[in-house]
């Protein structure tokens, strides 16, 4: 048996632009060779403009989407407001802590624009909650390596909201098509201030 | 220390320190011959030309050995220079058996060139190379190979293969250790992968861009953007690019700096 | 000690010059395909192979060797179909999407793929398993099969082409070749005979066989639908669809779909093309794959 982290596939990439950002993933769950469904998109969202991607192992991508939902909903009773892309990343990374020595097999990435500021917010996380913060772009996922080849030759800084979806698009969909276990589909949010577009991508169904 | 320099007490098994004959059962030293050198190399052909390149930094582990180690050498040249060559070859994995599959094929294209008179065709080159490769099936060379040249149209043709000989005819490839963040770029940027006529068509009807020969300049400034892009993301790449370019006036080969940190 | 000491004392020069076997191998202007290989300084040469290539054992070995596969054939009244998926994996990473899984086995100047559409005489092999020890050894029959025409003035049997390779794959076993192959050929003794030869030794006459990663996807497409009496595009799309299964199915499976009909004159290829398309079209055509969102 393989890494946890590789058994079902899947793959999750952010991107800034100007004034908006992008968060898109695959469709594919897959258990080693065998592709179960076709359906499975990793993408959450937890606040109007702040989504949350989760790659690794499926049964944990559920429960910690859940999770978050559960704390998120907990903090909006509590403080009557939206939780902020940069509030949800400490959430994120200290409750990924709490499970330091039996952690969920999950990358999450995070992607919003915070609603106060209006800056654009992505940040990625490693399965423990350790926090990277990038100006430019996060991937996680079985397709991580070609992501970070795809994304470094594709993005460039101070893209539209048009601009920015045929990059992140381009760069998911030739990334997962050189990993086994990642593709079958992509579903593509781009977030700006007051609008939240969502599409889904025709891939390679192999 | 006489004996160190004593023939006679070699026995007559040559051994080797892993090799030690030990009764059955007992656990027998790791044999761990292969280093990774790591580095990257790229191909990308034309319709009258063909580029490889390579980085040339020489790593082990997370120490680099040498910022100056070319990855990309001319097969079958008149000379040490390798003036007269027509054939590219470039290895990435472990250098030592790199350089050994690069001296061994440069020995078979000049005998091939003395014995016929002309020199040896890419295509007979390539299979040539694939049986070298396998001869080594059962104790591989660690590298992977990339083969360039102009076939017998004047096209440009690249080989690619896998440490054991399988081979096949490419129009791109990128191969070592920041291949799988170069590969899924030249897909799209080479081959069009997931581009689309824009305007040709709504939804399923769309059509699909189709791939041509791409113009040098072109290439060139690909190349230059992968490794730039490598550099980046994978630490066992930088230093310098070394690129060559064979035509049908020759071979150009050209040095640029990449990110030394 | 003095054996430790007689272990290093040996003279570092002694395999400075090439040996006799390798002068004669670059002097001699035919290479030949040999059966000489170059061996481990160990004791146990295979487990050390598969210490250094097997990443289903050892995941982090440090030389992938390309895997996964989906290949068919089927005999049926017209010939013989066989059908590919052209897709390498070393590990999860996809090495290659345009692999030429069917390599023919004949004269090796006519080997080449022709743009005319005339059969070209030969058999055909395919390729599961590891790319080079399928495509080294399908030219070394290749090769026999070239010289058993010279001498015996006639073109080899199925049955005994396949056989010299069953001999090879099990001379050869426990040294850890990888490779399931289907022979395919049409010949006047046999008529259209289809064999199975893997690196265990296995060699098996049949109708129908899958190999490969996808296998189970492609015939559980084949058994359902196949009938010997089918006629030359029913076999050729019922081939296409096997494999389109299959490579939708199986991560390890994809690419183009290549396509072969044998017949007694020869192989005629019928094409190799993209699954994605295909794919679509099936799909949106007629309907199936529902499981598909299409839906953009």
């Amino acid at each position: 048996m393989g890494s946890p982290f590789d058994i079902n596939g899947g793959a999750c990439v952010a991107m800034v632009g100007k004034d908006c950002v992008a968060i898109a993933c695959d469709l594919r769950l897959g258990m080693q060779a065998l592709t179960i469904s076709n359906n499975f998109p990793k993408i959450f969202n937890y606040a109007p403009s702040t989504y949350l991607g989760l790659t690794g192992l499926a049964t944990d991508v559920n429960t910690v989407s859940d999770l978050f939902r559960y704390k998120v909903n907990m903090y909006r009773l509590r403080e009557e407001r939206h939780i902020a892309p940069q509030t949800l990343a400490n959430l994120v990374s200290s409750s990924l802590y709490e499970k330091r020595f039996g952690p969920f097999f999950v990358s999450p990435v995070l992607a919003g624009i915070n609603q106060t500021t209006g800056k654009p917010f992505i940040c990625g996380f490693d399965s423990i909650g350790c926090i990277d913060f990038a100006k430019d772009f996060i991937v996680s996922g079985t397709a991580s390596d070609q992501l970070f080849g795809t994304c470094e030759g594709l993005w460039e800084p101070d893209l539209g909201p048009e601009d920015l979806f045929e990059t992140i698009s381009q760069a998911l969909l030739s990334a997962v098509d050189r990993d086994a276990l990642s593709g079958w589909g992509a579903q593509v949010y781009i977030i700006e201030k007051d609008k939240v577009t969502q599409r889904l991508l025709k891939g390679r169904q192999d | 220390m006489a004996s160190l320099m004593d023939h006679q007490a070699r026995g007559e098994t040559i051994g080797y320190s892993f090799s030690e004959h030990t009764a059955a059962g007992v656990k027998q030293h790791g044999f761990y011959p292969y280093t990774d050198n790591g580095g990257s190399t790229l191909g990308i052909t034309g319709s009258d030309f063909a580029i490889l390149a390579g980085d040339t930094r020489s790593t082990s582990g997370y120490n680099i050995n040498s910022r100056m180690v070319p990855k990309v050498f001319k097969i079958g040249g008149d000379d040490e220079t390798g003036e007269g060559a027509n054939i590219l070859l470039s290895v990435v994995g472990f250098a030592a058996d790199g350089n050994a599959l690069k001296e061994r094929l440069d020995a078979v294209v000049k005998m091939y060139k003395y014995q016929h008179g002309k020199p040896m065709s890419v295509s007979a080159c390539a299979q040539r190379l694939s049986t070298i490769l396998y001869q080594k099936r059962f104790f591989p060379y660690y590298v992977h190979a990339i083969l360039a040249g102009l076939d017998e149209e004047g096209k440009g043709a690249l080989y690619s293969y896998d440490p054991v000989g399988s081979y096949e005819r490419e129009q791109c490839r990128a191969a070592g250790a920041a291949a799988s963040l170069i590969m899924p770029f030249l897909d799209n940027q080479v081959n069009f992968k997931n581009q689309y006529i824009p305007g040709s068509g709504e939804g399923h009807a769309l059509e699909a861009k189709k791939p041509e020969p791409l113009p040098q300049e072109t290439v060139k400034a690909l190349v230059r953007d992968a490794f730039t892009s490598a550099v980046e993301r994978h630490i066992e790449v930088g230093d310098n690019l070394q690129m060559m370019i064979i035509t049908k006036d020759g071979i150009q080969e050209v040095y640029h700096p990449l990110k030394k940190d | 000690m003095d054996k430790i000491v007689a272990q290093y004392s040996r003279s570092a020069h002694q395999n400075e010059f090439y040996s006799e076997q390798e002068q004669q191998d670059l002097t001699e202007s035919l290479p030949p395909l040999s059966l000489k290989f170059a061996l481990p300084p160990v004791d146990n040469s295979s487990a050390f192979l598969r210490a250094m290539t097997d990443d289903h054992a050892n995941p982090s070995c440090p030389i992938k060797l390309a895997h996964g596969t989906t290949t068919l054939a089927f005999r049926f009244q017209g010939g013989i179909i066989v059908c590919t998926d052209s897709r390498a994996t070393a590990g999860n990473w996809i090495a290659s999407q345009t692999v030429k899984k069917v390599i023919p086995v004949s004269r090796l100047s006519r080997g080449e793929d022709k743009a005319t559409n005339d059969p070209t005489p030969g058999l055909l092999g395919t390729m599961a398993g590891g790319a080079a020890d399928c495509q080294y050894w399908l030219r070394y029959l290749s090769q026999q099969c070239t010289l058993h025409e010279i001498r015996h003035k006639r073109r080899i049997t199925v049955a005994a082409a396949s056989k010299i390779l069953a001999n090879l794959t099990y001379a050869y076993k426990g040294y850890g070749l990888s490779m399931g192959t289907m022979l395919a050929g049409v010949t006047p003794q046999e008529g259209p005979a289809l064999y199975y030869i893997d690196s265990d030794g296995t060699r098996l006459p049949g109708n129908l066989f899958c190999v490969g990663s996808g296998q189970t996807f492609a015939y559980g497409v084949l058994d359902a639908n196949y009938r010997y009496d089918l006629s030359e595009q029913e076999a050729l799309d019922l081939g296409r669809r096997a494999i389109l299964a299959a490579m939708h199915r199986d991560a390890y499976s994809g690419g183009f779909i290549n396509c072969y009909h044998v017949k007694e004159e020869g192989w005629v290829h019928h094409g190799f093309d993209d699954m994605n398309p295909i794919f679509w079209k099936t799909k949106l055509d007629r309907g199936e794959f529902s499981n598909v969102t299409s839906e953009l």
